[in-house]
């Protein structure tokens, strides 16, 4: 899950990392806010998730005499399509020089990885292009506490030192919020030493139930639906339902349609196991969606029940045309059952995929 | 066969609930077909002193293996405790754990691969079907009458994904020797390329079916050195971009993610890749 910038500046400046002063305010509440007296100049921030802030017009130099003008437009501004219902207002910082820190996960070494580079403030994958060797990379062993001193100096390459102490509290964040991703760009150097100007921090989805997170943000409420469920959805803006089992088969249904010309409504995968309950309600969510015109059922397991996910699919009735792919246990019941209501059954995944395609056509 | 066979003797984490009970019926059953030593004894702290299907519980791992002879573990522990049922697993000396859970928080991961890393302990996992030798032993969730006998290895990343490509090779007279569910999750114990280089130390195994998806590089990375034909299905080339990670796990990794990317990765490399699952027994006839 995404956090809001202002949300990871305050985790951030828990753990001992500075952040500008500022405030947060929401669309719609009182406009009577106070900035300290002593902030001449500030920075009104659109919190959005999106890439570009700055460029898209997310973000507007101020000072007091055009801060509310620049609030009020901006909160009637939408930022890469997306509408703005809250805004961090902050002081404007007196930059000496921008870096770049961040830390993510390394599939490859299995270890957290820490990104550091002089040249911040622009976008990172800029740096890459340009100027690869400026960015320096290393991974920090799974089961040290610390980050080790020698990858400490080998980041920094002759940085300033007292960065050092950024990188160690960013890594007690990325280690204890369980995050997938903790950037600051840019860290700040300022007459008055460091500061995180702008800040991000993606949760790992898997570790919310320990950090205090009852519900996930980022899901849509059709996606949280199917979380709730124990299913695992995507909404795509095609006409064909997809219903598989296992994230790999059912993303390879929705590539088999999209290679033979179909256009995918959705990836949604029932899990290991499904039921007569957990299949209609799949069915029913689909059945649902309005721009659905055809259901393709993609379902194989050794241990799911055929004669259960026919059950399930009957007991959904919703309108639209479903096709149906079954492999396992209980395979010729399974079948039985919905041929004798007249549901087309297919016995391969590539007719099954090619029969909806048709319907939706 | 790699990594395990019919005289290893299993134990089962998280024996008691639904998943481990129901599992470790069907390896057992599996075992007896095959005339393998199957399920040992199961684990489930503050279950112990129990029988569940005939098999003895314990509290701990370390339990189990002071009465019994075994030496792999296939794990069902819920993801807020699978870490550390991989940790002690290995903490009791076994060389192989099995990780079936999905929705483990990815730092456990880390430090559960890690560890057992140093007590000798090679994972497979998490969130994967397992280990399946046909004619050998069952170490996981995978249907067992899909397969059949053979020397071609399969290594995935998915799970039904694996059951129907091995579904197509059985229907076109291709036997397996092992299939190797290595899981989806960003950070996995074996990886493509460890599991190829056991492959290519197997005797009876003469060439390897590699099922990715999109998301890393290590498809590429496994395939790359690869001494034994390899042949690739890559899922994911219509999904939308998975921005999750953001660009610096891209920078780290030099593109990560794509699926198409992949598939080009692949195919400049010389390793043919099927567009369809149904091609890959054609593939595979070619290659042999």
């Amino acid at each position: 899950m995404k956090l809001k910038e202002y949300e990871a500046k305050t985790i951030l400046e828990k753990a001992g990392i500075r952040i500008p002063r500022g405030l947060c305010i929401k669309k719609g509440s009182s406009q009577d806010f106070q900035l300290s007296p002593d902030i001449p100049r500030m920075v009104v921030k659109a919190q959005v998730e999106v890439a570009g802030r700055g460029k898209a017009g997310g973000i507007l130099m101020a000072d007091a005499n055009n801060l509310k003008e620049s609030v009020n437009s901006l909160f009637q501004a939408n930022i890469k399509g997306i509408p703005v219902q809250e805004i961090l207002i902050e002081e404007r910082l007196e930059i000496l020089h921008e870096y770049y820190l961040s830390i993510t996960i390394d599939r490859k070494n299995k270890a957290p990885v820490i990104l550091f580079t002089s040249e911040g403030g622009v976008e990172i994958e800029e740096v890459a292009k340009r100027k690869p060797d400026a960015i320096r990379t290393a991974s920090v062993y799974p089961l040290l506490s610390t980050v080790p001193g020698f990858t400490l100096r080998y980041l920094l390459n002759g940085a300033p030192k007292e960065i050092s102490g950024v990188i160690q509290a960013l890594y007690n964040v990325f280690i204890e919020k369980d995050a997938l991703l903790a950037e600051i760009n840019p860290l700040v150097m300022t007459p008055d030493g460091l500061y995180a100007a702008d800040a991000k921090l993606i949760l790992d989805d898997n570790a919310l139930f320990r950090q205090g997170i009852e519900e996930n943000r980022d899901l849509s409420e059709h996606e949280r639906e199917a979380c709730a469920h124990g299913f695992s959805l995507v909404e795509l803006d095609g006409n064909i339902g997809v219903i598989g089992n296992g994230a790999g088969l059912t993303m390879a249904t929705v590539d088999l349609i999209t290679r033979m010309g179909g256009k995918p409504a959705d990836f949604l995968d029932v899990g290991g196991g499904a039921d007569r309950n957990r299949v209609a309600k799949a069915v029913r969510l689909l059945g649902a969606m309005p721009d659905i015109s055809v259901i393709l059922v993609n379902l194989l397991g050794g241990i799911t029940r055929c004669d259960e996910v026919a059950i399930g699919i009957i007991e959904a009735g919703v309108p639209q045309q479903i096709i149906v792919r079954l492999a396992g246990t209980n395979e010729a019941e399974g079948k039985e059952l919905l041929s004798s209501r007249g549901y087309q059954m297919l016995d391969t995944m590539e007719e099954a995929v090619s029969a909806a395609v048709e319907v939706a056509s | 066969m790699i990594y395990a066979d019919r005289n290893t003797g299993v134990i089962i984490g998280g024996a008691t609930g639904n998943q481990g009970s129901f599992h470790m019926a069907r390896m057992n059953q599996y075992a007896q077909q095959v005339g393998g030593k199957g399920v040992v004894a199961g684990v489930t702290p503050g279950k112990g002193g129990r029988e569940v299907n005939g098999v003895p519980i314990y509290d701990s791992y370390s339990d189990a293996v002071r009465e019994h002879d075994a030496s792999a573990a296939v794990i069902f522990v819920p993801g807020s405790a699978a870490g550390d049922s991989v940790m002690e697993a290995a903490d009791a000396g076994l060389d192989l754990a099995v990780v079936i859970t999905e929705h483990i928080p990815v730092h456990d991961v880390m430090r559960a691969v890690s560890y057992a890393g140093i007590r000798g302990c090679r994972v497979i996992g998490p969130n994967c079907p397992g280990i399946l030798s046909p004619g050998e032993i069952n170490m996981g969730i995978m249907p067992v009458h899909l397969a059949s006998q053979g020397n071609v290895g399969v290594i995935s990343r998915s799970g039904t994904l694996t059951y129907e490509v091995v579904h197509e090779l059985t229907r076109s007279g291709i036997g397996q020797s092992s299939i190797i569910g290595i899981g989806g999750d960003p950070v996995i114990g074996q990886t493509f390329a460890d599991v190829i280089e056991n492959f290519t130390n197997d005797p009876l195994t003469r060439a390897v079916v590699i099922l990715g998806e999109l998301g890393g590089n290590l498809e590429e990375e496994g395939a790359r050195d690869a001494d034994l034909p390899v042949v690739a299905f890559i899922a994911g080339t219509t999904a939308p971009p998975d921005k999750r990670m953001g660009h610096a796990g891209a920078i780290v990794t030099g593109g990560e993610g794509d699926a198409n990317a992949k598939i080009a990765r692949l195919r400049d490399m010389g390793i043919p890749v099927a567009d369809r699952l149904s091609e890959i027994p054609a593939i595979i006839k070619r290659v042999l």
